[in-house]
């Protein structure tokens, strides 16, 4: 009996084998459709020459019926809104293949972008950092970034919170610091209840850019540089503090109690004003005005980054990303963000035709 | 054999030892590797898992001491104290046991001493049904039912929206079931005579059943027992979404905290990367998880055996 | 009655006794009727999200759009036609005419593409179920107060265009049929392979294998397995499924999927992870099954000279398979609700396509449920009570089948 058991394992191996060889024929309608593109892209070129088919962002006019196959993003929980309405719009108007997006946070996106190399697309809340263009060198890909839109952090509370409208930066960092733990510790008028501190968590961009422009500022070594490593753990050690990936999470944590302040992108505030308040920063409130011209502290650029061979192999990549770059700015304001400096877009954009070559 | 040559030509001679056995050989061949597919199952998760919790294991910050007895747990700045999870994990457990132990013995005891066939035809079903929801539906009945109505009773600067008593009394009501059917099979299989023995000598059915079946049943109830404290151990969808998202070492359980396995569930939805010391942690705590359980298990097992053994 | 031998103490004792029985007969009855109150407020607590007065208003007001004096609703078909083009994007009108030409649509349809693309419904406020019974004048007053072009109706969030359409970011739109595939997809995999598997070790464990030493540790091993806490069965798809087989699981060695994105993240891993979770279930319902069958009727086959195997096959096995086959439902019923393990194996976020097949993203219901109840709008909350009722439905379906198929075969049974 034992000496049968290798063989007959093998025999089992190849039977599963043999199963899911089975179940691979559904997909050679997957397969053929690089062959279906190969016509598109000789279309392209034709649409790019003829001045006429320039849409108004400058960028080539493209049909997203022309287009099929798998656009693989994935990234920030902050742009996840925005890249959805841009997908499903992109989709509405006939895109007929398919766009998936993942919610994991911008590090997380980054890493399946450069270490793994899984997706098309990486959409991110912060800047790449170096050791991650170097990851993705190490797969021959080149970063390239798209500036989408603009966030304002918002800081909010639960509407039913009556002493906070307004705190300064430092008073915002002693909140988030492990050094206090109770309101009272910040300001004194403020009540003596432990402060219910909600973050999103390492992996998400939206604690990174939190831990630089906040904390940051109170952790300053010798040289006067920020040293974010204090910065982080300063945050990270804190009492009562609820970490998630998920926005949404924090959202309901927040309206949770009149105690409780948390962070976020200004989409996911937007969506839910009837609940909660959105403090204003240094005396200056989050708006499309304040966020625009860099009054408000917390303003934060968001980014799609795209590779030029990815956008070359996959027609489809590279339409999705003209898309977004065309419209963002007719959808970004009702998903709850800002529009990026018209020089920025106009930066993403000439990034793009020149990717695109 | 020889007789088998004396038969007349019209009738054919059956020789077994020629006919079908090659294929009968592979059939047990084939079935011999079922029965011992699910060692490779055991030995797959304590190679992965304990693999991976090595690796954990041996990084230079890392120390099981520490890991055993801290009381933080935050890998970004090197604390990997797995006690605060521990503790909150005990604490849905124990009130979840504090509800469904009582509740279950009273329903087992209902349906096999009390109940009419009718009625125990009746209520059976709708255990099963209890029984049978997915935890994800009791972890939204957590979140939308029953942490408002601890809110409103208690008031809600008492409760925060993420608490374990919340997940604690919701996995009670999904284990309740669990535990009332072992507990009543386990009564169920205490013979008849024992049973009319007591009565006979006077004893009123409340007497018969706590004094005669429920200690002849005993080690049925045990594993009952066990069996539902490792369910709840266990249980993930209930306090992930009921009972908070950080680890927090605290003993009100009106305030969040994170368990076991809710930090595993919400590390793996923000997704890993391979070898971070992220990804690792979680194997850790994996393992510990699957040592407790199975260490359970094999108690319940061996209660079960030991107490069957002295009844007879 | 003359008791010379029951003395006062008795008596008294008596009463004491019989007030005690009383007592704890109420207590115990109290928790048979706790249990049946949990089950009905878990399903009240979901038919009362699931359908409720809705608060309907609009982005954009219809008489905004209405030309010269003329409202939205009397307009004829070209101007409605000139109305979406002015307010729809290019693109989008460009696919509108490519699905269907504008000159052979309805003047209702056009209406129809006017009110859902340009005025866009959505939903302003939601209450529950009980509310809209018993507060519907508060309500109604509530609306025309903070909503004031809103329109109380009655919804249903459960409907037959829910189960319809894909996953979206709008509520009023978003539907399961992602979910619902991807979890019968799934569900396929998951029976394909632990079915044979699980009864072949039935078999084994109570047919072939002798008392010894290996046999008693492979039951002892089946019994821990099904006390492995599930979310365990996930981090062991995610380490072995996910990662190490990732040429297999992905479909790139079979040329099924492209190199470049493909991951292991797909429903062959989800349906091997939850094969081995259910594995264990299989096996212990399978051997129960196959022992109730009576020894004399093994003997009797024995006796006429039939093989083992032969046997197993034309006995043993008809005899259990009411057994196993309810044992095998059992097994797909816990498949279907989890949740952990598939959260750990990689079910996707957002996903609004059909499963292609073995190598496909996947998200199930469970998965969908979970995210849902996760964001905070109440709307979501709705939309995951009618989940839940899909899945419950789902789920007692398959129950019934299960009662079914097992009658059908103890009737095929007896009836030989």
């Amino acid at each position: 009996m034992v000496k049968k058991a290798p063989v007959l394992f093998a025999v089992m191996m190849i039977a599963a084998l043999a199963l899911s060889a089975c179940g691979a024929q559904p997909t050679p309608a997957a397969v053929e459709v690089p062959a279906t593109e190969a016509p598109v892209m000789t279309e392209a070129p034709v649409v790019t020459e003829a001045p006429a088919a320039v849409s108004e962002s400058g960028l080539p006019e493209i049909d997203p019926a022309d287009f099929s196959g798998s656009v693989v993003t994935a990234g920030s929980s902050t742009v996840f809104p925005l890249a959805e309405v841009m997908a499903e719009r992109f989709k509405d108007e006939g895109f007929a293949g398919e766009v998936t997006i993942d919610s994991i946070g911008s590090g997380a996106g980054f890493e399946r972008f450069c270490k793994t190399g899984e997706t098309d697309v990486a959409n991110a809340s912060r800047g790449i950092k170096d050791s991650e263009v170097e990851s993705c060198a190490a797969l021959g890909r080149t970063p390239i970034e798209f500036r989408v839109g603009t966030d304002a952090l918002a800081i909010v509370v639960s509407t039913e919170n009556d002493f906070l409208t307004d705190v300064t930066l430092e008073e915002l960092g002693k909140i988030f610091s492990a050094t206090t733990t109770n309101w009272s510790d910040v300001r004194a008028e403020w009540p003596n209840e432990a402060i219910l501190r909600f973050s999103p968590g390492t992996d998400s961009g939206t604690f990174d850019f939190f831990v630089e422009a906040v904390m940051g500022p109170m952790h300053k070594n010798a040289d006067g540089k920020a040293d974010l490593e204090a910065a982080e753990k300063d945050i990270l050690s804190a009492a009562n503090v609820q970490f998630s990936e998920d926005d949404n999470v924090l959202v309901q944590g927040v309206l949770g109690s009149k105690y409780a302040i948390g962070y976020f992108g200004f989409a996911y505030y937007s969506e839910n004003q009837g609940t909660l308040k959105a403090l204003s920063v240094d005396g200056v409130a989050p708006s499309a005005e304040s966020a625009d011209d860099n009054s408000y502290p917390l303003s934060r650029p968001l980014f799609m980054y795209s590779d030029a061979s990815i956008m070359k192999d996959k027609p489809q990549v590279a339409a999705y990303l003209n898309f977004v770059l065309s419209y963002v700015n007719e959808e970004i304001i009702e998903v709850g963000y800002f529009p990026a400096s018209d020089a920025a877009l106009e930066a993403a954009r000439q990034a793009f035709m020149d990717a695109s070559k | 054999m020889e007789n088998t040559r004396q038969y007349t030509p019209q009738a054919p001679a059956i020789d077994l030892r020629r006919h079908k056995r090659p294929t009968e050989q592979v059939i047990q061949a084939f079935l011999v590797f079922c029965g011992v597919f699910s060692i490779f199952i055991t030995l797959g998760i304590v190679y992965e898992i304990g693999k991976e919790a090595l690796l954990f294991f041996k990084l230079p910050e890392v120390s099981v001491w520490a890991f055993l007895t801290g009381t933080t747990w935050q890998p970004k700045i090197g604390a990997f104290g797995i006690l605060p999870l521990l503790n909150a994990t005990l604490m849905t457990t124990a009130i979840a046991m504090a509800i469904a132990v009582p509740l279950g013995l009273g329903v087992a005891i209902y349906l096999s001493e009390y109940a009419s066939p009718r009625v125990r035809a009746l209520l059976k079903p709708v255990l099963e049904v209890l029984a049978g929801i997915p935890t994800v539906v009791y972890g939204y009945f957590a979140l939308t039912f029953m942490t408002p109505l601890l809110r409103t009773v208690f008031g809600s600067d008492v409760v925060d929206i993420y608490n374990t008593a919340s997940a604690g009394l919701v996995m009670g009501i999904l284990i309740l079931p669990l535990i009332s059917s072992i507990s009543e099979d386990a009564l169920a299989a205490v013979p008849r005579s024992l049973r009319e023995a007591a009565y006979g000598l006077g004893a009123t059915k409340l007497e018969t059943a706590l004094v005669v079946v429920l200690p002849a049943a005993l080690s049925g109830l045990a594993a009952a027992f066990i069996v539902g404290l490792s369910r709840a151990i266990g249980e993930t969808m209930i306090v992930a979404l009921a009972a908070g998202a950080g680890p927090n070492f605290t003993l009100n359980p009106f305030k969040g905290a994170e368990t076991m396995t809710g930090h595993i569930v919400r590390m793996s939805g923000g997704d890993l990367s391979y070898d971070s010391i992220d990804y690792n942690s979680l194997f850790a705590i994996g393992l510990f998880l699957f040592v407790v359980t199975l260490l359970l298990n094999l108690f319940s097992q061996f209660v079960v055996r030991r107490f069957r053994e002295v009844q007879e | 009655m003359n008791k010379p031998f029951l003395t006062p103490y008795f008596d008294e004792n008596l009463g004491r006794r019989r007030l005690a029985e009383r007592v704890w007969n109420v207590i115990f009855r109290a928790s048979t009727t706790a249990g049946i109150i949990f089950l009905a407020l878990l399903l009240f607590n979901i038919l009362n999200q699931s359908f409720g007065y809705v608060a309907m208003t609009t982005k954009v007001d219809p008489d905004t759009l209405a030309v010269n004096g003329v409202a939205l609703e009397d307009m004829d078909k070209d101007s409605l036609v000139a109305v979406l083009q002015a307010n729809v994007s290019k693109g989008k009108f460009r696919q509108l005419e490519r699905e269907l030409p504008m000159a052979e649509r309805s003047r209702d349809e056009v209406y129809g593409l006017v009110w859902s693309d340009v005025v866009e419904p959505e939903i302003a406020g939601t209450w529950l179920l009980v509310d809209s019974i018993l507060h519907r004048e508060k309500i109604l007053a509530e609306t025309a107060q903070k909503f004031p072009r809103a329109e109380v109706t009655f919804r249903s969030w459960v409907s037959p265009q829910f189960l319809a359409t894909p996953q979206a970011s709008n509520p009023l739109t978003a539907g399961v049929r992602t979910a619902i595939l991807g979890s019968l997809y799934t569900i396929l995999i998951t029976i394909l392979i632990a079915f044979p598997l699980g009864v072949g070790a039935a078999i084994y464990l109570e047919e072939y294998a002798a008392d010894n030493r290996l046999n008693r540790l492979i039951q002892t091993n089946i019994s821990n397995l099904a006390g492995v806490p599930s979310i365990i069965y996930g981090m062991l798809g995610l380490a072995i499924f996910v990662r190490t087989l990732e040429p297999l699981t992905s479909g790139v060695m079979f040329g099924a999927t492209e190199p470049g994105t493909a991951n292991g993240r797909t429903i062959l891993s989800a349906g091997w992870t939850l094969a081995l979770l259910v594995l264990p279930l299989i096996i212990i319902n399978a051997q129960e099954a196959i022992r109730s069958v009576s020894a004399s009727l093994k003997q009797a086959s024995y006796g006429l000279g039939a093989t083992r195997w032969q046997t197993i096959w034309h006995h043993v096995l008809p005899g259990a398979m009411p057994g196993i086959l309810t044992g095998t439902i059992l097994a797909i019923s816990r498949a279907i609700g989890e949740t952990a393990p598939l959260v750990v194996v990689g079910a996707a976020t957002y996903i609004t396509f059909d499963p292609t097949g073995l190598f496909s993203k996947f998200t199930t219901l469970p998965i969908q449920i979970y995210q849902w109840t996760a964001r905070p709008q109440p709307e979501f909350r709705n939309l995951a009570a009618g989940a839940i009722l899909v899945l419950l439905i789902m789920l007692m379906s398959l129950n019934a089948a299960a009662i079914l198929l097992r009658n059908r075969f103890r009737k095929a049974l007896y009836d030989r």
